[in-house]
């Protein structure tokens, strides 16, 4: 079997919480699409309704960095 | 809420918009990289700017070196040079032009010689051989030297001495000298005291590759041997040769020759692929107020050292930086135009691959400036305009640095549209149309100019709150900006076709496509009308601003200074004013694609002038003020409004909306539809700040509270903060914040493009 590769991991080690379960957040695997590219990822994931969590410095740094890259193709 | 298609995919495979013909007609107006004249008149082409340089820093090893370049034998040439160079310095149009060859002789003696000259070089493997003495073979025995050829010359001198004495009998003893030290210095085989005649010529012509030969000789030899000049080739006899008189005519012969041998050992025919040879015309522009020194160092006995420094010192470089001087934009990249719009005319063909000139090509203003300053009119917004409209049109366009631009204009011409004819008119004789920028940051000012409009002018006066399409034309949006064009021609139908007041000059520029479009500017009717009671300039010097939407409208550009000066304003002088005025850094939609360029115009603009700063149109008050300058509109001081600090995103969203529904409801006595929130909204300052930073909207903040009100999806942190999420359009926007009172206290917000779903596996 391929090894599955994320392109970023970010574990919440227990910090957050899903306010609408009431579950603590944990580690899982969600994925970024943009202009028909997609990245696979972990990010913190509510294991109940499903809610990914894409925080302030990811959106502002990783994620706009990868959006202006697409953009220019 | 008004929404527009992000492009599906990068991979897109669409035919383009401009030929590269027309870019190339384009880019040629660029003069920079044309030779300097001096240069430009020289035979040899020596780089005279560069070499003047080196000299003027007293860097004479240098100077030699670029000298060399085109004179194997730098006293000889130096000696005997006609210095046409001379005669088109440009210095000569104000005072004495440089004493170009009086330099090069002062560079030709005092400099030092490389000493690494050849040593490494690796030999060519084809031999010439020249034969006989003279000028014209001395100096083809130098050039084919220097091209790494194994030369022989052959001649009837019994040593060096008597060769170079043949060749350049002028040379004074201590030229002679050090020629002669050069000559020996260099890689040639020399077969002294041979006996020029048929057998030695048949013989030479078996043994080496090319042959060259002195006329005299080729003429003694080969009796009625037809030379053609611009190849200085006998061609029946194979033999590189031909007639000169003088130094420099002998120097540039020996030039063509050694091409012509070049193309001769590749078996290649010598007409073809030889560049531009001899003097050209350059169609450089100079600034000569830079010329600081016009008259020559006397010469005397010919320049000492320091004197040569010193006359190359008064070169003044001749290089055309007119748009580099004025504009920010160009001034940023650090490109001459012709290069930038070159570049930016390969990234629109880019079918796969990173188009890497997207930044530069949607940072410029698309103000024509460049074309005024530009001694030959280059036109930077045209590269430009027409390049994004080809990245659109092959869906190449990425849409993140001009959405949130376009999202206004759809907003100002859905939610923020307001036609209506002047109460008590069903049709009126005119519309009043200020501007989607003047609404959102002076919305007092513009009531204030309409309500007067309507008093004072006969027929009916109807207004028309919206953009002119502006924005979706700088943005290469061709589609958008017709159907924009359709929108408000419609529009305008329904209200009688009336004559429209323009309260911007950019919608000014951008209505008058319209066919059959009457179009007047506000400022020349209040010049008709007389001015409103009350209308009252600064107490103080102030600088106008030209907008850059009125560049080449001289009649825009008279009316405000007439208006200003009835109003009692004192306006100080300040470079670039007029036609030759920047663009504040809105236009182009530069402040959208690209912030730090934008900065950088709105500086430029600053930097004119300490004054308080007036101008005409409304971008350029606000972005001025943005920079903590005192700015005022000429509308602002005729009504006696001020529109104060500027408003931030959302308040220029929200200004619009007001002035539209307190309109509505004083004149036309209409109920707007408000949406009011049932909960209150609190912010913290730091929330408001990077809003404005991040170009989050107010009603996109509500949008994600609505949603979270509706589901109650939220991440609970650390601090107890919630934060929520919600897509809008082509963008999820996340907000933290804390339940407060009868609502919510926002803290953060931010937004990425990128959609973010949970994978299963």
């Amino acid at each position: 079997m391929a090894i599955e590769k994320n392109y970023y991991t970010i574990d919440p080690q227990g910090k957050l919480k899903c306010f609408k379960c009431g579950v603590p957040l944990i580690k899982g695997k969600a994925k970024f699409m943009y202009l028909d590219n997609g990245f696979p990822v972990e990010l913190p994931v509510c294991p109940v309704c499903g809610f990914v969590y894409v925080p302030e410095e990811l959106a502002l740094g990783k994620v706009a960095s990868v959006e202006r890259a697409l953009e220019d193709k | 809420m008004a929404q527009i298609q992000e492009r599906g995919s990068t991979h897109v495979y669409k035919v383009n918009k401009i030929s590269k013909e027309e870019v190339d007609g384009m880019v040629a107006r660029c003069v920079y990289e044309d030779p300097p004249f001096c240069s430009a008149a020289c035979p040899l082409k020596l780089d005279a700017r560069a070499f003047l340089q080196a000299a003027a820093a007293g860097s004479f090893k240098k100077a030699l070196q670029l000298y060399e370049k085109i004179a194997p034998f730098p006293l000889i040439l130096s000696a005997g040079c006609e210095a046409p160079c001379e005669g088109k310095c440009r210095l000569g149009e104000i005072g004495e032009g440089l004493a170009i060859r009086e330099v090069e002789r002062a560079v030709a003696r005092f400099g030092e010689q490389s000493r690494l000259g050849g040593i490494f070089r690796t030999k060519k493997r084809r031999t010439v051989a020249v034969l006989g003495s003279g000028l014209f073979a001395l100096l083809l025995a130098g050039e084919l030297e220097k091209k790494a050829y194994p030369v022989t010359v052959l001649c009837e001198e019994p040593d060096e001495d008597a060769y170079l004495r043949a060749a350049a009998p002028f040379l004074d003893e201590e030229a002679f000298r050090l020629e002669l030290k050069r000559l020996r210095g260099k890689d040639i085989q020399f077969a002294f005291s041979c006996r020029p005649d048929a057998a030695l010529l048949e013989q030479t012509r078996q043994n080496t590759d090319v042959l060259c030969a002195s006329w005299e000789l080729t003429q003694r030899l080969c009796p009625g041997a037809v030379s053609i000049p611009e190849l200085v080739f006998c061609e029946e006899e194979r033999i590189v040769s031909g007639p000169t008189a003088g130094v420099m005519e002998a120097a540039f012969a020996a030039k063509k020759a050694a091409l012509t041998v070049d193309r001769l050992v590749q078996n290649l025919d010598p007409r073809n692929t030889r560049g531009q040879e001899g003097a050209v015309e350059s169609r450089l522009y100079t600034d000569l107020s830079e010329a600081k020194e016009r008259s020559r160092v006397p010469v005397g006995e010919g320049y000492t050292k320091e004197e040569a420094v010193r006359e190359a010192g008064r070169c003044i470089q001749c290089h055309c930086e007119e748009c580099l001087k004025s504009c920010a934009y160009l001034k940023h990249y650090k490109k001459h135009p012709g290069l930038l719009a070159k570049e930016i005319y390969n990234n629109t063909q880019i079918i796969m691959g990173d188009h890497q000139l997207n930044k530069p090509m949607n940072a410029c203003s698309l103000c024509g400036q460049c074309t005024v300053v530009c001694p030959n009119g280059f036109d930077m917004a045209r590269v430009c305009h027409l390049a994004r409209q080809n990245m659109v049109s092959t869906d190449k366009m990425p849409l993140a640095p001009h959405e949130f631009a376009l999202l206004d204009m759809l907003f100002s011409n859905n939610e923020a549209f307001l036609a209506r004819p002047q109460p008590g008119f069903e049709t009126c004789k005119y519309v009043f149309f200020p501007g989607c920028q003047a609404a959102a940051i002076a919305p007092e000012t513009v009531k204030a100019a309409y309500l007067d409009l309507c008093a004072r002018l006969p027929g009916g006066v109807a207004l028309m709150l919206g953009c002119c399409g502006a924005i979706c034309d700088w943005a290469g949006r061709y589609e958008m900006e017709e159907q924009t064009r359709d929108f408000l021609d419609r529009e305008l139908s329904k209200l009688g076709d009336p004559i429209v007041i323009a309260g911007c000059p950019s919608c000014k520029k951008e209505l008058e496509s319209h066919e059959g479009l009457q179009i007047v500017g506000v400022w020349d009717l209040l010049l008709e009308i007389g001015l409103p009671e009350g209308a009252r300039g600064l107490d103080r010097p102030a600088a106008l601003h030209d907008a850059c939407g009125a560049r080449g409208d001289a009649r825009t550009q008279d009316a405000i200074r007439e208006l200003a000066r009835r109003m009692g304003c004192a306006l100080t002088e300040t470079p670039f004013d007029r036609d030759r005025s920047p663009c504040c850094g809105y236009g182009g939609l530069s402040a959208y694609a690209n912030r730090e360029v934008a900065g950088e115009m709105t500086e430029k603009c600053l930097e004119r002038s300490d004054a308080p700063y007036i101008s005409y149109c409304m971008a350029c008050r606000d972005r001025f003020a943005r920079q903590g300058r005192e700015s005022r509109h000429i509308l602002e001081l005729c009504y006696g409004t001020d529109a104060g600090s500027p408003p931030d995103i959302s308040e220029k969203r929200a200004n619009r909306l007001r002035l539209k529904n307190e309109l509505l409801q004083q004149l036309w006595l209409e109920e707007p539809m408000e949406k009011k929130l049932t909960y209150e909204l609190l912010w913290t300052d730091e929330a408001r700040r990077m809003m404005d930073e991040r170009m989050i909207l107010t009603d996109d903040v509500i949008a994600v509270l609505e949603g979270f009100r509706e589901n109650g999806e939220a991440i609970e942190d650390e601090d107890g903060l919630l934060v929520a999420r919600r897509r809008v359009g082509n963008a999820t926007f996340w907000v933290k914040f804390e339940p407060a009172g009868e609502g919510y206290r926002v803290h953060r917000a931010w937004s990425h493009r990128m959609r973010v779903e949970k994978r299963e596996g």
